[in-house]
């Protein structure tokens, strides 16, 4: 057990009165930024790098790894409590949050519940990394890109679930958003596409923008409509008291929590996929469990699910960040430049020569994930009482903030422009009723499989052989043909009395 | 009511005060003094590369006081992959503005710039060059080749070998590499990654069989056994832990490959004489300065190269006219 000798090492390394503030302080300002819409880790690591210039490195990456890890939770609250997800992870805690709130009338419950699933998730995230640490980023290395490919698509599945009655309007939902997403410039060619002779098109649509548009601004839209009705929640419900879930409740949010956990500390190693993949997956994953509520319609296990694969994701990524030198994420790479410029080669060699450092991080993802599970318990009467705020006030405000998010993605207008355009499109979708989710899902995960796709047949020189003589690869091409194959093969089986019929 | 609406006030009011806080004094110059907040522009995100090195210099230049007291602004614009900045910076109007915008230009910006659309070098006034990349061949713990004669062996037996490199200039070097060895775009091909540690993770996970990176990206992996330099792309070979791997030339009967990669700084099109002749000298007062040597190039491994505004106005022209040429344009 040394990695737990180091680990208690690590702690007594974080716990001086300087280190134990910072963590506290960046856990604070982690769930600030991470509620924002629009502003989310990388914003804020990125804000906060010059000021810890003037830190020793080992207090200067607490507090920043605070700031990263508790960014996962304040995503929900935004999500939760208005239906604009804070971040792209929390793009699936809004679809369960909300309703929860709204019309089930339980925003405390929803909150508390993401609470302690992000707790949960992270924890988990935290132990596998202490003790797998390097092992799970050497089993990341061996995802590569038709490995990659094949996990991919088995997500892309994931879609299936979302579409709800109609597949035609999922299918074209999805297509559209694959086609957004391969706007701009083609990584593996260097060839614009799309780019209908604009210079801001070369770049794309940007990602964060687009989100928030598609779900927070199109949300203020709706809002508009509705700005004269009464506010939703009654007052007499907003206390601490009044948001305590349940046994029953706990029991229900437990072991989604657990399972998305794993799932998300795993996704999160991986090269290239993050916390937002993770949650997706998480939450499709949950669909094929028993749920006492259907999903969507505010069912704690949906809440648990996404929530808990995030911040299992956000621990997982530390993984080969640390042992490797590898960045998942843009936030990854923030922390990765500031690493090197505190003198810290994160790599390889980092245990062996830096492993106060290191281990001192760990500790303080462990006192991070707990300091800002109580603080977030501590605000939940404060966080709700915004649902009181009459409506009419919120949509200014929600504005301004999708506003500045949208801008400080890019320092430009354009951020803004894409959010304002994006929101009507949002609207659009939703006012005649088609999903945005597969579209959001189809334009995150489109690119990294398109990418990984084409490597994969360069590699193989344009044969699919590739994907069934990887054994990785093969294990979720197997995955991917059972999950499709199977909606197909259930009236068999159920005819046949290998399987029950399912009570509708 | 009442209350709110003096809330609001309050609050506008300290929202708006800040625009009007600002104002650069018009100083009129008589040899060029920095008279107010100098903007940088960075093409890229925070924390990548060209960051570090913008605000490493601008730091230095604040300590060695060179630029009389005034404050840099380091501001990313990322939007269209960087061509809306370099765009915008070239646009600047004449005047003190002109002589207070830098912009970071390195030739992983200038290629795809010059190929996609339609800015050239002549919109920019060149100031300096700070340092020179080269790139290496490296091989990996699941390689099947040792070195690079046996990589020439297998192509020349019919197998496949394949790079991954990054995106922008390695692509340049990769060209020239299989333009000088006489193979195709398929006996030895190119993975274009979005970043040299992305191409690195490839490799050590036994995807793909060399890497093409900069020393620095590579540097910790070399040292942990990892990586193995095979192939110097470069006229003479380097130091240190990468001094085994021969050039192009000891390997065969080939011309050295090398497609420098520089990191410099240029200014808008109508930034003045004067004005480029003095940031030129401050870069200088960088380039020679211990905290440089000791802070970024010792520990990013890069070759310190310093080219004044007059040098590197050639230098970059050339390399533009070279790039230019080999696109067809």
């Amino acid at each position: 057990m040394e990695n737990l000798q180091l680990l208690l090492d690590g702690f007594s390394v974080l716990f001086t009165l300087q280190n134990i503030g910072v963590t506290i302080l960046g856990a604070v300002l982690g769930l600030i930024v991470g509620a924002m819409p629009g502003i989310g880790s990388l914003a804020g690591v990125a804000l906060l790098l010059p000021l810890t210039f003037k830190f020793n490195p080992t207090t200067a990456i607490i507090m920043l790894g605070a700031l990263y890890y508790s960014n996962m939770y304040g995503g929900a609250f935004s999500a939760i409590l208005l239906n604009i997800p804070g971040d792209s992870p929390a793009v699936m805690t809004a679809l369960d949050g909300y309703p929860m709130a709204t019309q089930r009338k339980r925003p405390g419950q929803a909150l508390l519940t993401s609470n302690m699933a992000s707790f949960i998730g992270g924890t988990i995230g935290m132990i596998i990394l202490t003790f797998m640490g390097p092992a799970l980023a050497d089993i990341g290395l061996k995802f590569g890109p038709a490995e990659m490919t094949a996990l991919l698509l088995v997500a892309m599945t994931s879609i299936g679930w979302l579409v709800g009655e109609n597949p035609t309007k999922g299918l074209l939902l999805t297509m559209f958003g694959i086609l957004l997403a391969s706007m701009g410039m083609d990584t593996l060619s260097g060839s614009p596409r799309y780019d209908f002779g604009s210079i801001y098109l070369l770049g794309g649509i940007p990602f964060t923008p687009f989100v928030i548009g598609v779900v927070g601004f199109a949300q203020v839209i709706k809002l508009m409509e509705e700005r004269n009705k009464k506010t939703q929640v009654s007052i007499e419900k907003l206390t601490i008291k009044g948001s305590m879930i349940t046994l029953h409740d706990f029991k229900r949010l437990f072991f989604p929590a657990v399972r998305s956990g794993f799932m998300g500390t795993f996704v999160g190693v991986l090269p290239g996929a993050g916390a937002t993949t993770a949650a997706f997956m998480g939450y499709a994953a949950q669909k094929s469990f028993k749920n006492e509520e259907p999903l969507g319609t505010g069912a704690i296990e949906g809440i648990a699910a996404c929530e808990a694969a995030n911040n299992g994701a956000a621990a997982g990524a530390f993984a080969p960040l640390l042992a490797l030198g590898i960045p998942g994420s843009g936030t990854g790479a923030v922390l990765l430049g500031g690493l090197m410029m505190w003198g810290l080669n994160p790599g390889p060699l980092l245990f062996t020569n830096s492993p106060d450092f290191a281990w001192g991080l760990i500790a303080s993802l462990f006192l991070a994930n707990i300091v800002t599970l109580m603080i977030a318990w501590g605000v939940i009467p404060f966080l709700i009482k915004i649902l009181s705020v009459p409506t009419k006030l919120m949509i200014p405000i929600i504005t301004v903030v999708c506003v500045v998010g949208s801008y400080s993605t890019s320092n430009s207008m354009y951020g803004v422009l894409i959010m304002f355009l994006s929101g009507v499109l949002g609207y659009v979708l939703t006012k005649c009723e088609y999903q945005t989710a597969p579209v959001l899902l189809a334009f995150v995960l489109a690119p990294l499989l398109e990418s990984n796709m084409r490597k994969a047949f360069i590699i193989s020189q344009g044969s699919l052989d590739i994907f069934f003589q990887k054994p990785i690869s093969l294990v979720f091409i197997i995955i991917l043909i059972a999950i499709m194959v199977f909606p197909v093969v259930r009236p068999l089986l159920i005819r046949l009395g290998l399987m029950k019929r399912k009570a509708s | 009511m009442k209350k709110l609406a003096l809330i609001v006030l309050v609050l506008m009011v300290a929202l708006v005060a800040p625009l009007f806080a600002q104002g650069g004094a018009e100083a009129a110059s008589a040899g060029f003094a920095p008279s107010k907040d100098i903007e940088w522009v960075v093409t890229s995100s925070p924390g990548g590369g060209s960051d570090i090195y913008t605000r490493m210099i601008s730091d230095i230049m604040t300590r060695l006081d060179v630029v009389a007291g005034q404050t840099f602004l380091v501001t990313n614009k990322t939007d269209g992959g960087g061509e809306v900045g370099r765009l915008q910076v070239s646009r600047v109007n004449a005047g003190n503005l002109a002589n207070h915008t830098l912009l970071t230009f390195n030739s992983g910006d200038l290629m795809p710039m010059v190929k996609n659309t339609a800015n050239r070098l002549e919109n920019f006034t060149p100031i300096a060059i700070m340092a020179v990349d080269k790139q290496l061949l490296y091989i990996g713990e699941y390689s099947d080749y040792k070195n690079f004669d046996e990589v020439l062996d297998a192509v020349a037996a019919g197998k496949q070998v394949v790079i991954a490199g990054s995106k922008g200039d390695d692509i340049a070097t990769y060209e020239k590499m299989i333009g000088e060895l006489g193979v195709n775009q398929n006996q030895i091909a190119f993975i274009t990654n979005d970043s040299t540690s992305a191409a690195i993770t490839s490799i050590l996970g036994g995807h793909v069989d060399l890497v093409m990176s900069k020393p620095a990206a590579a540097d910790q992996y070399v040292v942990a056994g990892k990586l193995t330099p095979i192939l110097a792309l470069s006229k003479a070979r380097f130091s240190g832990n990468l001094a085994d791997a021969p050039t192009l030339s000891e390997v065969g009967d080939y011309d050295d490959v090398e497609v420098p990669v520089w990191r410099g700084v240029v200014g808008p099109k109508n930034m003045t004489a004067e004005a480029a002749a003095f940031w030129s000298d401050a870069f200088q007062a960088v380039s020679e300065s211990d905290a440089w040597k000791n802070e970024y190039i010792n520990k990013y491994k890069l070759v310190p190269e310093f080219r004044n505004h007059v040098e590197a106005q050639t230098y970059m022209a050339e390399f533009e006219a070279d790039y230019l040429k080999t696109l067809g344009k």
